[in-house]
């Protein structure tokens, strides 16, 4: 497994490093100006006054822009990180459908390699990828924090990049199966982009209309929020396994459908 | 007997798509056997279903004695395999591809450097700058590069230039003689004719004969053009295997099958001017399958001396 994981992390190592960067910059440059937007808060929460409470919480605002876990919450994590997240997860699960069309996954499937190693090595890959952005992300907030001293805690943001990562894998277990089964890059990744996007959208109209509130529990936008936890610590241990069950259940049933399954020529 | 490579009624459907129907052969130890067959008769869809890349829809196959789809990567240990047209990393170098595919193989690192030698490949440029020929030869140099008792190529010398055929050629009789075996699938008939012990010739899906490359010679037909000095004798031409397919005053056009040389020795009574012997394409092999004879006037390829 070793050689194909290898050769997954020199695959994946461009993109991580150019959207890392990204999250890196938006991330470091969006707390640079929190210490401005504390100074300023009052006058900040007096301009959303303007703006419905549900709009604003369809967007993740929820509660004074001062406090911490709102700050980070709606403008970092809930904007930059279902996008990190959602690029890479998608174009790293669905690397073994294009290796399928191209005929490249032939060359180690003709090898001594089982094909359960070969998308293992491809899972684990996307898995480290993912971490490592999360860790980028954090990173960037913590080294910005150490500079503007408003002393997020620690213990916090690591947690919420814990979040996050399995935000991230829910994404790229889906996805996985989605590859797997169409063994098409293409339509693989428009589905799981395309019910991405149904779900975020039916996360703004639950926000946005109460007789649609229910509706809200199918996205999975639903359970990403990092506010609580940013602020008082508490951990959302069941979003965070309603995550790992999906990337979990949808690494699984790839597997055994790849086991099982015709790659055609 | 234990066979390198047995199928039995191995049948593969897509759906309505035919892909192969109750194919069944046999490769001993130390054979260099030929599949021979036109474009879409089912040569890939057979060597998917020996590497357990296809699920068979019925019939089984056996590789080194393991079920091919049940127990494919055991079967790999000790198979070689190269593609039609080998899909690589574009961002890699055929060095660093071979290197990945070594160590896949369990082979040391640089194990391919002598076979790229003789192919004469550039091992340090991006596979994807390479030319469609050059990027042929990687998968030949991969196959090649290892000791597997067993080598699958798929119409490996497709692109290959004919100096690098005839190389091609040298290294598939040093494996012969190392006692190891290869499964051929081509749709050059004289590439086959000379590589291999035994030929399997597939058509829509079906195998339509095994046999022998001298059986195969004695069955197949050529085609023969002369430009004659002077109108030959009437009886000239009138031999077993010899058809007339047209005669003017100078030119007179011969399908000959099987062996040449009565032919050889009757032209050498008449004046000729110019001779061409051509192997019929494989197409028109095929159909001698079906009808015994030729299609006349198909196109042929010209091999002159």
């Amino acid at each position: 497994m070793i050689p194909a994981f290898r050769l997954e992390l020199r695959r994946g190592r461009m993109l991580v490093l150019s959207v890392g960067l990204v999250s890196v910059l938006y991330a470091g440059g969006i707390t640079l100006f929190y210490p401005t937007i504390l100074e300023n808060a009052a006058d900040f929460e007096k301009l959303m006054e303007i703006y419905p409470k549900e709009l604003m919480a369809a967007f993740g605002i929820v509660g004074s822009i001062g406090d911490p876990g709102t700050f980070l919450n709606s403008y970092i994590f809930q904007f930059l990180w279902p996008l990190v997240a959602a690029i890479v997860a998608i174009l790293l699960a669905t690397r073994p459908a294009a290796d399928a069309e191209t005929g490249f996954l032939d060359l180690p499937l003709s090898t001594r390699m089982p094909r359960l190693r070969y998308l293992t090595a491809a899972i684990a890959g996307q898995i480290l990828a993912l971490a490592v952005l999360a860790a980028m992300t954090i990173g960037a907030i913590w080294a910005v924090d150490l500079l503007i001293e408003p002393n997020f805690p620690l213990d916090r943001l690591v947690l919420s990049g814990v979040h996050a990562l399995t935000f991230g894998l829910a994404i790229a277990g889906v996805s996985t199966l989605l590859a797997i089964i169409f063994l098409d890059r293409g339509r693989a990744g428009g589905l799981a982009a395309g019910i991405l996007i149904v779900m975020y959208l039916l996360n703004v109209l639950a926000q946005l209309s109460p007789d649609m509130a229910d509706l809200g529990r199918l996205s999975a936008f639903r359970y990403f929020n990092l506010k609580e936890l940013i602020d008082t610590g508490t951990y959302p241990v069941g979003d965070s396994l309603l995550y790992m069950s999906f990337a979990l259940g949808g690494w699984l049933l790839a597997l055994w459908a790849f086991r099982w399954r015709d790659l055609a020529a | 007997m234990t066979y390198v490579i047995e199928a039995t009624g191995l049948t593969k459907r897509y759906g309505s798509r035919r892909g192969i129907d109750d194919v069944t052969f046999q490769i001993r130890e130390n054979e260099v056997f030929g599949f021979l067959g036109p474009n879409g008769a089912g040569k890939t869809t057979t060597i998917r279903l020996l590497l357990g890349f296809l699920r068979p829809t019925a019939g089984r196959a056996f590789v080194l004695g393991h079920d091919a789809w049940r127990d494919a990567a055991a079967a790999h240990v000790d198979v070689a395999y190269v593609s039609s047209e080998p899909a690589y990393l574009g961002q890699l170098t055929a060095a660093e591809q071979l290197d990945y595919m070594a160590s896949l193989r369990g082979l040391s690192t640089g194990a391919w450097r002598l076979v790229a030698e003789r192919l004469e490949l550039d091992p340090t440029v991006q596979v994807k700058k390479l030319s469609r020929g050059n990027r042929q030869k990687v998968g030949v140099v991969q196959a090649f590069m290892g000791e597997e008792p067993l080598l699958v190529m798929d119409e490996p010398t497709s692109g290959l230039d004919p100096l690098m055929q005839r190389e091609f050629l040298a290294l598939v009789s040093e494996v012969r003689a190392a006692g190891r075996t290869i499964f051929l699938s081509s749709h050059n008939l004289p590439e086959v004719e000379r590589a291999c012990d035994r030929v399997g010739i597939i058509r829509e899906g079906r195998l339509v004969d095994v046999s022998t490359v001298s059986e195969l010679q004695a069955s197949h037909w050529r085609s023969v053009n002369l430009v004659l000095d002077a109108p030959p004798a009437p009886d000239v031409f009138e031999l077993p295997n010899v058809r007339v397919v047209s005669a003017s005053a100078r030119d007179v056009h011969l399908m000959v099958q099987g062996d040449v040389n009565p032919l050889l020795r009757r032209l050498a009574s008449v004046d000729i001017h110019d001779i061409s012997i051509a192997t019929l394409e494989i197409e028109d092999v095929f159909l001698g399958y079906y009808d015994g004879s030729p299609a006349v006037g198909a196109d042929a390829r010209e091999v002159r001396p």
